[in-house]
């Protein structure tokens, strides 16, 4: 087996049409590189299931990613794919949803005749959508209540941020939802969402001649022609205060998750002056957050205090982005690993403290420095190999920005001073109006003591806090929060409907 | 293999002494140039040029993990040292080693797990010097105080609670103690709870523990991606050559043969499908026999995507929404563990009789050479495909330097894999998973706790 050493080689983008054309294919072209990613993006996503049939479009993407096609079952298309160790997914978002795939160059004809194939021509098979739907049902009823804290908190939230919203389900669907969609409903959504006028067709790879012309061929001949579906997005309504909400559950330690919805996204100018403040607040997993620093460097709160300042999924056992979560709507959020739960009060505080310190003293020029400095280079490190790199591209054609967003970010971060890194925290983050998630068991007392804005001291697990930390612990433990409304819910209600 | 599914396993042999190049040989599977080279006090470093301009993973491997926790109370303990290597040295306080690293746009961090600890940065090819410098820095002068030694103890128990609403953590921590009893692999890397809620009085146990393993007979550099061999071999002697070997020899316990199944329930206070895992005792790695790459192919041909168990269970039945199996690869004798996720709870037995029945079939019935044709096709290309990065190389190579010290590993677990035939997978099958070396531990949802079946 011989391969040429040439993984993540110096690639050459070459968008086919110079106009930036929204049908166009986006390719990124990579000479002897032995993998090639299909990236297919659909611009429908769980803001357009049906009111009552959430999960509509995650079941459908699920029927042509674990469906078989009109002459294979599942089993043999599984049969057929699995000597190539190639590899087949639907990624559900609310307002768009990527079928991708990845094959070795070896195989590319095989696995493109089969791949093309489910999107295509998908099975509709009885069994494999009631296998689906179950996955999706106990995703939410079991994985979501019983097993995963963390992602409970998160999703929580975004339930929270986007009452009366068509983000306000989860981009599996509701319990409910799951359970009124027949296999009809999923041949109507398929036929009206999944058309090739909703489509942004995505290939990175060492592509033979022709082959990017072919794949656009061959969907636009037998996808119908439909028209785009983009969901009404209202403005998400002010919350008027800071509303938190406690699943609660068997827990032994407390899950947290707070932030709100604003407008700002990679196509404002703001977001750039954003991401750095927020990489200097709470970078994702790095151990240079003002947060990571004082809630667990400091105090040993937790196991990791981070910000966001979009829609942030990591990327499998990496500390990078997933691309292809894009939104015209996002939020800004802190996520708080879990705490034990005599300090969940305190942690809250301490977080919101940390924020506030940003709004009011701002970034200092020498931290901006830095913090420019870091991102500049490390953001080249989210687009290491190809199939990432062709996710970004096609984030940025959702976003509609001049350049590549790796390349934006370079531009943008160039040219930009401490003062306006300041100016867009003052008018995008200096708000009080927050929702909180929280997992937690016994929550009662957590929500009198939060609804009274109780004094929380900190209940130390270690010895050996210095003096100017339990200091400033006095001041957090009495910082008023407005809070307006504490509800606990039994986990059992949540994704319900 | 098996590295992917199971959860909180990973927390996050002599080399030749003369420097040497390796192109791949004809038949390797690993497809990148690697020069390797031992330092005179025992320190291994390996180079591997991997075509990824201006950019370089630096990884450094530790041969200490759960598996070097003899003494009682101390489980956990390599995991929580990993934490403690980020607290800085006079040199360069915990702060500015952070800075530093924010200074060149650094991916980094380190995991644990049973055999070893791994520490890596991913950055710019020109942070080279400094990244040898911050490293053989803290490897050779960490420097702590108490307070930040228990502070830290809070974050490796936050580690823990992030885990602990995950059933399979509960199902592992339940297995590896019933199914073993004196080798320390019994607890996972973690660690036990108590065990974790006591490292703050252990700061003096500390300081041994890195007088002990930290030490360049225990460590191993590994460079991939775009970086001269000669610069980085003068940087690593000049850095690191002053680090002096040890002198701890630790003995490590040997598991007694099991003689007799095992069982155990556990009860989860939130709402879960049923989960099964059933374990049997199983070799460790080692490369000079066939039994763990057969027991790999095995895996992947009975209880695999296409397995037929795969395919009566999830698909057709449906009444399990996951089955996988696997074993480790361990430095010591460890567990082979299938594992399930029963979605029609009524059925769990039914799902752990065909399991068994399964198995009691690998014994005998012979698979036939076009799956494992296939079988080992996937597995070939699966690597194949997962290296698209330094990082993604560094991470599988450093994989087998941990357990063998040989970057050559790699290609001979390959080559092993071709060899196996279908005789060799019943005779494995015979020798490892007999009823009276397995451990079974169902895990189901509490009466108490309110369900929708």
């Amino acid at each position: 087996m011989s391969l040429p050493a040439s993984l993540g080689c110096a690639l050459v983008l070459l968008f086919a049409a110079a106009s930036f054309a929204d049908h166009e294919p986006v390719i990124v072209d990579s000479p002897g590189n032995p993998l090639v990613s299909f990236r297919f993006v659909f611009h429908t996503g769980s803001a357009n299931d049906p009111v009552g049939k959430e999960g509509l479009n995650a079941l459908t993407a699920a029927m042509i990613s674990e469906g078989g096609t009109r002459e294979l079952s599942l089993v043999q298309v599984i049969e057929k794919l699995y000597p190539l160790a190639a590899g087949v997914g639907a990624q559900t978002e609310k307002e768009i949803t990527t079928i991708v795939g990845a094959v070795h160059r070896d195989f590319l004809e095989d696995f493109y005749a089969i791949f093309q194939d489910l999107l295509l021509h998908p099975r509709f098979d009885p069994e494999d959508f009631e296998r689906n739907r179950n996955q999706l049902l106990n995703y939410l009823s079991k994985s979501l209540r019983g097993s995963d804290d963390e992602e409970l908190g998160k999703a929580l939230l975004e339930a929270m941020l986007y009452r009366e919203h068509p983000f306000r389900h989860t981009p599996q669907g509701t319990v409910a939802g799951l359970q009124s969609i027949t296999l009809d409903d999923v041949k109507a959504f398929y036929r009206d969402h999944y058309t090739f006028a909703s489509l942004r067709i995505g290939l990175a790879g060492d592509l033979p001649p022709g082959f990017a012309e072919r794949v656009q061929k061959d969907l636009r001949q037998d996808l119908p022609e439909g028209q785009e579906t983009p969901p009404e997005l209202p403005r998400p309504s002010p919350a008027g205060g800071m509303e938190v909400w406690i699943a609660e559950k068997a827990a032994d330690s407390t899950a947290i998750s707070l932030g709100f919805p604003y407008q700002v996204t990679r196509s404002d100018p703001d977001f750039y002056p954003l991401l750095v403040a927020n990489t200097y607040l709470g970078d994702h997993r790095s151990f240079h957050g003002v947060l990571m620093n004082n809630l667990r460097g400091k105090r040993g709160l937790n196991y990791g205090d981070y910000s966001y300042i979009e829609k942030f999924v990591q990327d499998g056992g990496s500390t990078f982005p997933l691309p292809n979560t894009t939104r015209h709507q996002q939020f800004f959020s802190i996520w708080l690993r879990p705490v034990v739960p005599a300090n969940a009060h305190f942690a809250l505080r301490a977080a919101l403290w940390e924020l506030r310190k940003l709004v009011e003293q701002g970034i200092s020029e020498e931290d901006f420095q830095a913090t420019r400095n870091y991102l500049l280079h490390y953001s080249k490190l989210w687009v290491q190999n190809l199939d990432r790199r062709l996710g970004y591209h096609m984030d940025s054609r959702f976003y509609g920005t001049d350049d590549y967003y790796i390349d934006e970010i370079e531009r943008r971060l160039r040219s930009l001073t401490a003062e306006e890194v300041n100016r867009a925290v003052k008018k995008h983050l200096d708000r009080w109006d927050f929702r909180v998630a929280m997992v937690a068991s016994s929550a009662g007392d957590l929500a009198a003591a939060l609804r009274e804005n109780r004094v929380s001291p900190v209940t130390y697990q270690t010895p050996g806090t210095p003096p100017e930390v339990l200091e400033e612990d006095k001041k957090i433990e009495r910082f008023e929060l407005p809070v307006r409304e504490v509800r606990v819910i039994p986990v059992e209600e949540l994704f319900e409907k | 293999m098996w590295r992917t599914f199971l959860i909180a396993m990973s927390l996050a042999g002599p080399a030749s002494p003369a420097s040497s190049t390796t192109g791949a040989p004809t038949d390797a599977v690993f497809p990148y140039p690697i020069d390797q080279k031992e330092l005179a006090n025992g320190l291994r470093l390996v180079g591997v040029h991997f075509d990824s301009p201006g950019l370089l993973s630096y990884y450094t491997i530790v041969r200490v993990g759960s598996r070097h926790e003899v003494e009682p109370g101390r489980s956990g303990f390599a995991h929580f040292f990993e934490h403690m290597m980020f607290r800085g040295t006079e040199k360069y306080d915990e702060e500015e080693y952070n800075d530093v690293l924010a200074s060149m746009g650094a991916d980094s961090n380190a995991n644990t797990s049973f055999d070893r600890t791994r520490y890596h940065i991913l950055a710019s090819s020109s942070a080279l010097p400094k990244i040898v410098d911050i490293e053989s820095d803290r490897f050779q002068n960490l420097k702590y105080s108490e307070e930040q030694f228990q502070k830290e103890a809070g974050a490796v128990l936050g580690e823990y609670n992030a885990n602990a609403s995950n059933p399979v953590q509960a199902l592992q921590v339940e297995m590896y103690q019933t199914a073993l009893q004196v080798h320390p692999y019994r607890h996972l890397v973690i660690g036990f709870l108590e065990d974790i809620q006591t490292m703050p009085t252990l700061y003096d146990y500390s300081l041994e523990f890195f007088d002990r393993f930290y030490r360049p007979e225990y460590t191993t550099i590994l460079v991939v991606g775009d970086f001269d061999w000669e610069e980085l071999t003068r940087l690593v002697e000049e850095a690191y050559g002053q680090w002096k070997r040890g002198s701890y020899a630790g003995k490590i316990p040997t598991e007694p043969p099991q003689t007799e199944p095992k069982e155990v329930k556990l009860e989860w206070p939130a709402p879960t499908l049923p989960y099964l895992m059933i374990a049997y005792r199983a070799p460790a790695f080692n490369t000079e026999s066939a039994e763990m790459p057969t027991l790999d192919v095995l895996s992947q041909l009975a209880f695999g995507e296409t397995s037929a168990l795969h395919k009566e269970l999830v698909i057709e039945k449906q009444w399990v929404d996951f089955i996988g199996a696997g074993a480790f690869d361990q430095a010591d004798p460890t567990l082979y563990t299938i594992l399930t996720r029963v979605r029609q709870p009524e059925k769990l037995g039914e799902v752990r009789d065909a399991i068994l029945a399964q198995v009691d079939r690998l014994h005998t019935e012979r698979f036939d050479e076009e799956r494992l044709s296939a079988t080992k096709s996937h597995m070939k290309y699966q690597f194949l495909m997962g290296m698209d990065t330094a990082d993604a190389v560094a991470d599988t190579l450093s994989h087998y330097l941990a357990l063998t010290g040989d970057p050559q590993t790699v290609n001979r677990v390959y080559q092993l894999y071709d060899a196996v035939t279908p005789e060799t997978l019943n005779q494995v099958a015979r020798q490892y998973l007999r009823s009276e070396t397995r451990t079974m531990v169902t895990l189901e949802p509490a009466a108490s706790v309110k369900g929708e079946e």
